[in-house]
């Protein structure tokens, strides 16, 4: 038991801080960093691209390549929800980032992750009238 | 007052486990990602709750609502700010959980159970920001909501489900009720059984390692 210490104070004590903080942050930006409003919903005025969600542009724009892309979404998705149960690591021994005996999740969590950064910014960015490529900034 | 202040702390302080590892303490293992992440969402509810004074649920009425509390309501549009603000980076933190979640190894076996509870909350802040996009009824909310819809119905049974979201037309009374009734009941409350969920098989899970 000598590695273990009561979360009453020292556990408490981080989530306290971290709680603090953020909301601070929160609420000292939100002074400055107004919430978006486009004049009111119009069906007849249908913007030209038509961007989804920021978080669901990734996925807009892989589908953009073609609609079968969907299914790699899906895959994907369902990979990560099995992880614990595939035959890729086995039960963790110790609190540790990137596990050797994890190697390829470790690859597939940043090669995913990477892609949907990447995805987002292209689709933010860089799509123009009729999605086509552009140099947006 | 006193013996309910004992009780709140001491509900919270059963979620959370007695002891803890040291060395799982460390800033540089959790980054206090889901901690933090914890936090926006009670300043989502929080926020959230305080438009909904204001906030009108009618296709006819939902902008003009949001005018005014952008206009007329004394801090309304600062309430807003930091309401839309939060939504952000709940998404972004959730986003960076999972990563670590991922890349610490901590999803594994036994864990697994927390691994899908968690993977559920994200699939429901998701939806629950999908949900809120809509609600201002303007021209952004309109179209990134219809996109989206466009993008459902590329899923298998896609069809089926958007046509349970939007009976009518994205934007039209029907679905701009179902929107507003998940958004601000449905999915915030599931998303807190969740989270209680989550943070009792922390507590339960005492001792494995990884452990946060």
């Amino acid at each position: 038991m000598s590695d273990y210490i009561k979360s009453s104070p020292y556990f408490f004590r981080i989530i306290k801080i971290s709680f603090v903080a953020l909301t601070l942050v929160l609420l000292l930006f939100a002074w400055f960093i107004p919430a978006p409003l486009q004049g009111p919903a119009d069906i007849s005025h249908v913007p030209n691209p038509s961007k989804s969600a920021w978080f669901l542009m990734w996925t807009q724009e892989l589908v953009s390549y073609s609609s079968l892309m969907v299914y790699l979404i899906l895959a994907l998705g369902l990979v990560f929800i099995l992880l614990p149960w595939l035959p890729v690591s086995p039960p963790a021994e110790e609190a540790r980032w990137f596990g050797k005996d994890q190697k390829i999740v470790n690859l597939m969590t940043l090669f995913s992750f990477i892609g949907i950064v990447v995805l987002t910014v292209i689709a933010m960015y860089f799509r123009g009238e009729n999605w086509s490529f552009v140099f947006g900034f | 007052m006193k013996r309910d202040d004992d009780f709140v702390k001491e509900f919270i302080k059963h979620l959370f486990p007695r002891v803890v590892l040291r060395g799982n303490l460390r800033l540089t293992y959790t980054f206090c990602l889901g901690g933090l992440a914890f936090t926006a969402f009670l300043i989502l509810m929080t926020s959230g709750a305080l438009m909904l004074f204001y906030y009108q649920p009618a296709t006819h009425g939902a902008f003009e609502s949001i005018l005014y509390i952008e206009n007329s309501v004394p801090g309304g549009w600062y309430i807003r700010n930091l309401h839309r603000l939060a939504s952000n980076v709940f998404l972004i933190l959730l986003f960076l959980h999972t990563l670590r979640v991922l890349l610490t190894g901590a999803y594994r076996k036994p864990r697994e159970l927390n691994w899908l509870i968690g993977f559920g909350l994200l699939c429901l802040a998701l939806f629950e920001a999908y949900t809120g996009y809509l609600l201002p009824m303007d021209q952004l909310a309109l179209w990134a909501t219809q996109t989206g819809m466009n993008l459902l119905g590329t899923l298998p049974f896609g069809e089926l489900l958007r046509s349970f979201l939007v009976p009518d037309d994205v934007g039209q009374p029907m679905s701009l009720i179902r929107f507003y009734v998940m958004h601000i009941a449905l999915i915030p409350l599931s998303m807190l059984v969740l989270c209680m969920l989550h943070f009792y098989q922390i507590r339960k899970q005492k001792g494995v390692l990884p452990y946060l």
